[in-house]
């Protein structure tokens, strides 16, 4: 009952000197225009679609991406289609949304180790999505014990045979999507 | 007056939260602002062009002005000063290769090797072990030995010429010998390319057929490896001008075979084991040669691929320079194509090296007995041509030995190779031990030798 005053005195400042005022709104503003900034140097709104192109905004994703491209699943599918959950849209920005910030802790504090391993969250949406798709697969064969087996313990070659932040050559590595204003991009190739 | 009077009603901020809202917005301001510069700086590590800040000379020695340009390699060169890594075989601590084994001194007898051999430490320490080990006494001595202790080799190589530069006195040139391994033993100094400064290479591969234009990159990440980790000799050929010239035994090929029959053509030996007055060959250390015979190499792996792994800093794609056993970087070396844990990686590698090591232990007890058994034979009075054959099997048998025991990594570079030379020693040690035997029944001595005291053999 009293929270919607209290927020109207909050967003007015209200009783607080005019100085003061001024400088809370100037600060305010210098947020929420940084905010639009990094949002728009980092291609955060990208983040909203299924463009496997997101995914390599920052380079660590570059390897796996490469071999996504050229691999068995690179004309069929993108990132998205395995690693996000598609239950019903909540969950799946629920995923997206907690596996963002993660990987935004992780790159921003260069926590990232060489080798990429599926994390315990990953796993059964990953199975689950191997499904999706090869369900004929699953009604022809019943593996004993496959509850407990992921497709890739055996088809570990999805993204290539060798893994790693640094496996792909360079010359396949994809450039980074641009961000930014093009005239910034000028003089670099 | 009504807009003061509900002006009045509404609650009123106090100074003390107003002072606390505006620190909370200057503290966010800062936080985004950190956070932008960090994703630009990110974006640009990516985008960045390799840039030289400073030309290197044409044979710079000194690694840190190459450093300057290329200040990630340069960095994790330097980190071959970490001396006291320890892996089950290996590592980069200076290691007593003959401290627990009294058979190793028996069978190097007569050579360097018998008094002291100590592994030496990471590439930085290449000048400081060289100077320091007790191998190379103060007398004069070739120079060849600089060939593969400093990156001022090429500089000197190019000034005195090749011929000229090993047949000149190792403490004459010491004063010119200051920089240890470094970037320009293996780099162009313009484009970075890799390239082979060490002639000695150049020459055993073109005899060998191969034509160097054609090399690949990937094979010349290990051809540079191979300037130096290979088996090698002084020849020494007066009519040919040649003095202590380094020369890598390949003529026949690059197999332990192929360069055991190359040495006894050549008739060349080492060293003469004073116990059974044998004429050895000691081995250097094979690790290109036995790495070739192995699944590694099948594969196309090369030596940088497990010893110098790609790294990926944020946007940067680079090798790293800490030249190290894998087994202190499983994640980037093995685990990019062998996906196990670090644990299950290290227990497979020491099981099989382990192996390697038992068959090795095999061969030189065998060894060591044949050494012991000729003794006999000589101190029984048999003559040098009742025991030739004796003491030829042996030299082949512990040439095979020495082949796999003084390669680096206790034979995980080609692990069945490593095994099937170890079984190949003990064999020809054993045959060479039944020949003496014969010899030893002609003289009358039937009874078995006694093996109790092996160290009694051993003269000083």
């Amino acid at each position: 009952m009293r929270i919607v005053p209290i927020f109207a005195t909050i967003l007015s400042l209200n009783g607080l000197p005019k100085r003061l005022q001024a400088v809370i709104y100037c600060l305010a503003g210098i947020v929420i225009g940084l905010a639009f900034f990094v949002a728009r140097i980092s291609n955060a709104a990208s983040y909203l679609s299924d463009k496997p192109q997101s995914c390599i905004n920052c380079h660590v994703m570059t390897d796996v991406y490469v071999s996504w491209q050229r691999g068995s699943h690179g004309q069929v599918a993108v990132c998205n289609d395995c690693h996000v959950p598609h239950l019903n849209s909540i969950s799946k920005l629920a995923y997206k949304a907690y596996d963002g910030l993660k990987h935004s802790y992780v790159f921003t504090f260069r926590k990232e180790p060489q080798v990429i391993e599926l994390s315990q969250l990953a796993k059964p949406v990953i199975q689950d999505n191997c499904i999706n798709c090869h369900t004929q697969t699953f009604t022809l064969c019943k593996l004993p014990n496959s509850a407990n087996r992921k497709c890739w313990d055996c088809h570990n070659n999805i993204h290539g045979s060798v893994h790693g932040l640094s496996a792909s050559p360079e010359e396949l590595r994809p450039k980074l999507p641009q961000a930014g204003l093009d005239i910034q991009m000028k003089g670099v190739d | 007056m009504p807009d003061s009077l509900s002006n009045s009603e509404k609650p009123k901020l106090p100074l003390w939260a107003g002072l606390i809202i505006a620190l909370f917005a200057a503290c966010l301001v800062v936080l985004l602002g950190l956070l932008a510069v960090s994703v630009m700086e990110r974006r640009w590590e990516a985008l960045r062009p390799i840039q030289v800040a400073v030309p290197v000379a044409d044979y710079e020695p000194n690694s840190a002005l190459w450093g300057v340009n290329y200040p990630r390699q340069y960095d994790t060169y330097l980190k071959s000063r970490i001396s006291d890594t320890n892996t089950k075989f290996g590592g980069a601590f200076p290691r007593d290769y003959l401290e627990n084994d009294p058979r190793k001194p028996i069978l190097w007898a007569g050579s360097p090797f018998s008094k002291n051999y100590i592994q030496a430490r990471g590439h930085v320490y290449s000048v400081e072990d060289v100077t320091k080990t007790k191998r190379v006494p103060s007398s004069a001595y070739p120079a060849t030995c600089w060939t593969c202790k400093s990156s001022d080799v090429p500089r000197m190589m190019a000034k005195m010429g090749e011929k000229e530069f090993y047949a000149a006195d190792f403490h004459e040139l010491k004063s010119e010998m200051i920089h240890p391994v470094g970037c320009a033993d293996c780099h162009d100094f313009q484009t970075m390319k890799l390239q082979i400064t060490r002639p000695a290479l150049v020459e055993a591969l073109t005899k060998m057929g191969v034509d160097m234009k054609f090399v690949t990159h990937q094979q010349m990440r290990s051809l540079v490896c191979a300037q130096c980790h290979v088996e090698y000799y002084f020849k020494t050929d007066e009519s040919a001008g040649l003095k202590n010239f380094l020369v890598f035994p390949w003529a026949k090929g690059t197999a332990a075979e192929s360069m055991l029959s190359y040495y006894n053509d050549a008739n060349f030996t080492d060293f003469v084991n004073p116990i059974s007055n044998t004429p050895m060959i000691k081995v250097q250390h094979p690790d290109y040669e036995l790495y070739l015979t192995g699944i590694h190499a099948y594969s196309n792996v090369s030596c940088a691929d497990c010893h110098m792994p790609y790294r990926t800093e944020g946007g940067s794609k680079f090798t790293d320079h800490h030249v190290q056993s894998p087994l202190l970087n499983i994640s980037a070396s093995c685990a990019v194509c062998h996906r196990w844990t670090e644990d299950e990686i290290r227990s497979r590698v020491e099981s099989i090296q382990t192996k390697v090591q038992e068959s090795l232990i095999a061969a030189e007890g065998a060894l060591v007995k044949a050494h012991c058994d000729i003794a006999e034979a000589m101190k029984a009075g048999a003559t040098d041509a009742e025991i030739a054959d004796s003491r030829r099997l042996l030299r082949d048998a512990q040439f095979f030995w020495d082949y796999v025991c003084s390669s680096n990594g206790m034979g995980f570079h080609s692990p069945t190779e490593a095994v099937r030379l170890a079984g190949k020693s003990a064999d020809l040690a054993q045959q060479s031990r039944i020949i003496t035997v014969r010899v030893l029944a002609k003289y009358g001595k039937t009874s078995p030798v006694d093996y109790s005291d092996i160290k009694k053999y051993f003269k000083k």
